[in-house]
């Protein structure tokens, strides 16, 4: 549930790049804070130990103003991939307001993605969240490696999935993009619900998320 | 500073975020940056560091802002501009690497909170399961102890009931063996009776028309008294075997073995057969008292309340230092039968008195007693739903009851 804060006018969005450890979610926000350009960008805030793990989490914040006057803000996180650091996963996803799920393409990492997926699904309920509902896009990063399942593969062990898919790159900037406009997609509708972006503050889907890429 | 509020992703102030910088030396670092006094002013107005009063005239000013959003102005009378943004960046650096720390400080004690409260439901399942295998553990010492009883009442009552049947078999097939040639010494005997009665007719008749050598020869002989004594040995003889018989039959109605089946008993019958079958043990010992009264027919294991009725009678045979008495009384009340065996031996110490039911407590020597009689005793009557009670008094005797539900058609088996 996106914060709602009437008093300084403000919106705040929680989305979060979930998946294993290694499969490139950190690369995703660093990717994002390169390509987009709304109104408002922060830096990039890491929380990583020595040999480049994080360790907390990441944090990208962008914003804009809508024509009502009112300020949104976009907190973008990644979550610490490695399994022991669940309790962290936990903090970092509770009150996210949509996810992307960053799976690793190599063949030998299909366990790692399954298990990081299932541990997602535990999570989200854990932190009182309703999976069937939350906005979910599923990527599958590192399409430059070799090694990897095709696209067919994906396609065929994720048809019954009802997540959009993409296939991208982080290491050239493939589907960065796409994937992040694809959960903005899922997100939308329901913010829209919750604070009538279309009817109060003039933002319909397309100029919502123009904004927020910068286009 | 105060990490106790909020998640690690909520809003910081900015007196939170400066909250690791020393406000002096940030001041003095500023003033130097800036070449002149300056004011850090928050968005509301009020005063976060620099001079207290507000500066006169013209002012530049220029805002500080953290994520995203204008969080403080920086105000000061005449610096330069790329002096006034270097201030600016300065302190936007220091906001980051404030807000940095305080997110990350504030998900560790998010994290540890949420490991230790995983811990402490872990620790609670931990408890609960101890508890339930604690109750589990003492319900079991319970149910073994109950077993144990169970298994030892059951030994108990096989080692008296092997003993009862190898002395039964031993009974039975002594009765059996005496049996026979007792049958025909009795039948014997009656002819001999009649044989007897034949001579003496001849008798008769030799000594009205013999002649006088052969009554003189009858009379040297001794033959009238020979007769007479005669048929009166053969009297007695009958009547001995009788008795042997009715010892026979008692003998195998008693140690009837194989009758571990429920029968509908009068205990006054059994009482009777009991006392027959340790008459030669008390004989010189006691005199039997019987009062028998009205009792109704019980349902019962007649083998094992014999072996009771007999372990209580020989006990009091055995308590007699001088010849004394032996009273037995049955009676019937509130549908419980009563059979009192009293008796006017040395009596039981006190301190002997709560042991008496005990397994394998005795006072007689070694081989004299198993110190099984009495406990067996209590198990046969408890497995027949009864009780057993006892009194005594030192010098003056012991009186044992035996209570049984008449109607008894529940008792465990």
């Amino acid at each position: 549930m996106a914060e709602f804060d009437e008093t300084n006018k403000k919106i705040t969005i929680k989305l979060v790049y979930y998946g294993p450890a290694m499969s490139g979610k950190t690369s995703n926000l660093m990717r994002l804070h390169d390509m987009l350009a709304p109104d408002l960008k922060g830096e990039i805030m890491t929380l990583e130990t020595q040999n480049d793990r994080t360790l907390f989490f990441d944090l990208l914040p962008l914003g804009f103003r809508t024509p009502s006057g009112w300020l949104i803000k976009l907190k973008l996180y990644t979550v610490p991939g490695q399994v022991v650091h669940d309790a962290t996963r936990k903090a970092v996803l509770s009150r996210a307001d949509g996810v992307v799920f960053v799976a690793d393409s190599q063949q030998s990492q299909g366990v790692n993605n399954s298990e990081a997926f299932q541990n997602l699904e535990e999570n989200v309920s854990r932190v009182g969240l309703d999976f069937e509902t939350l906005p979910l896009v599923v990527q599958f990063n590192k399409r430059d490696l070799p090694n990897i399942l095709t696209e067919s593969e994906i396609k065929t062990r994720w048809a019954a999935a009802p997540w959009p898919l993409v296939l991208a790159s982080a290491l050239d900037g493939t589907g960065i993009k796409e994937t992040f406009i694809q959960l903005l997609q899922a997100v939308y509708p329901i913010l829209n619900q919750q604070v009538a972006l279309d009817d109060v503050h003039g933002m319909d889907m397309p100029a919502f998320i123009s904004a927020v890429v910068g286009d | 500073m105060d990490l106790r509020s909020g998640n690690f992703d909520s809003e910081l102030s900015l007196h939170e975020l400066l909250s690791g910088v020393s406000p002096e030396r940030l001041t003095a670092i500023l003033t130097l940056i800036l070449g002149t006094p300056f004011r850090l002013v928050s968005t509301q107005g009020e005063l976060v560091m620099g001079i207290a009063l507000p500066f006169e005239g013209d002012v530049s000013r220029a805002p500080l802002s953290h994520d995203l959003e204008t969080i403080a102005y920086i105000e000061s009378p005449s610096a330069e501009p790329d002096k006034l943004s270097a201030a600016v960046i300065l302190l936007e650096l220091l906001l980051q690497s404030g807000a940095r720390y305080f997110m990350a400080a504030k998900m560790h004690i998010e994290v540890v909170q949420s490991d230790y409260e995983a811990l402490q439901r872990k620790h609670t399942l931990l408890q609960e399961s101890e508890a339930r295998y604690k109750i589990l553990a003492a319900h079991l010492e319970e149910r073994v102890e109950e077993q144990v009883k169970t298994i030892d009442a059951a030994q108990r009552q096989l080692y008296q009931a092997e003993k009862m049947a190898s002395v039964g078999q031993l009974a039975a097939g002594v009765a059996h063996e005496i049996n026979n040639p007792i049958g025909f010494i009795r039948s014997n005997l009656s002819t001999a009776q009649s044989y007897v009665q034949k001579l003496a007719t001849m008798a008769g008749m030799m000594q009205s028309q013999g002649s006088a050598q052969l009554n003189a020869a009858w009379r040297d002989a001794d033959l009238d008294f020979v007769l007479e004594d005669f048929a009166a040995l053969l009297e007695e003889s009958v009547s001995g075997a009788d008795r042997v018989a009715r010892i026979v039959a008692d003998l195998k109605g008693f140690s009837n073995v194989d009758h571990a089946e429920e029968e509908i008993v009068n205990l006054n019958d059994n009482l009777r057969s009991v006392c027959n079958v340790a008459a030669s043990q008390l004989q010189g010992r006691a005199d039997l008292e019987l009062e028998l009264g009205e009792l109704p027919p019980l349902r019962c294991l007649p083998g094992q309340l014999n072996q009771v009725l007999l372990n209580l009678l020989l006990n009091a045979a055995q308590a007699m230092t001088t010849p004394g008495k032996i009273r037995i009384r049955t009676a019937v009340d509130n549908a419980q039968i009563s059979v009192t065996i009293a008796d006017t031996g040395k009596g039981i110490p006190a301190e002997v008195l709560p042991r008496i039911f005990e397994p394998f407590y005795t006072t007689r020597d070694v081989g004299q007693g198993t110190g099984l009689g009495l406990t067996v005793s209590r198990d046969v009557i408890v497995a027949h739903g009864g009780h057993i009670e006892v009194e005594s008094q030192l010098g003056a005797g012991t009186t044992f009851t035996i209570y049984l539900p008449v109607a008894n058609a529940d008792h465990p088996r």
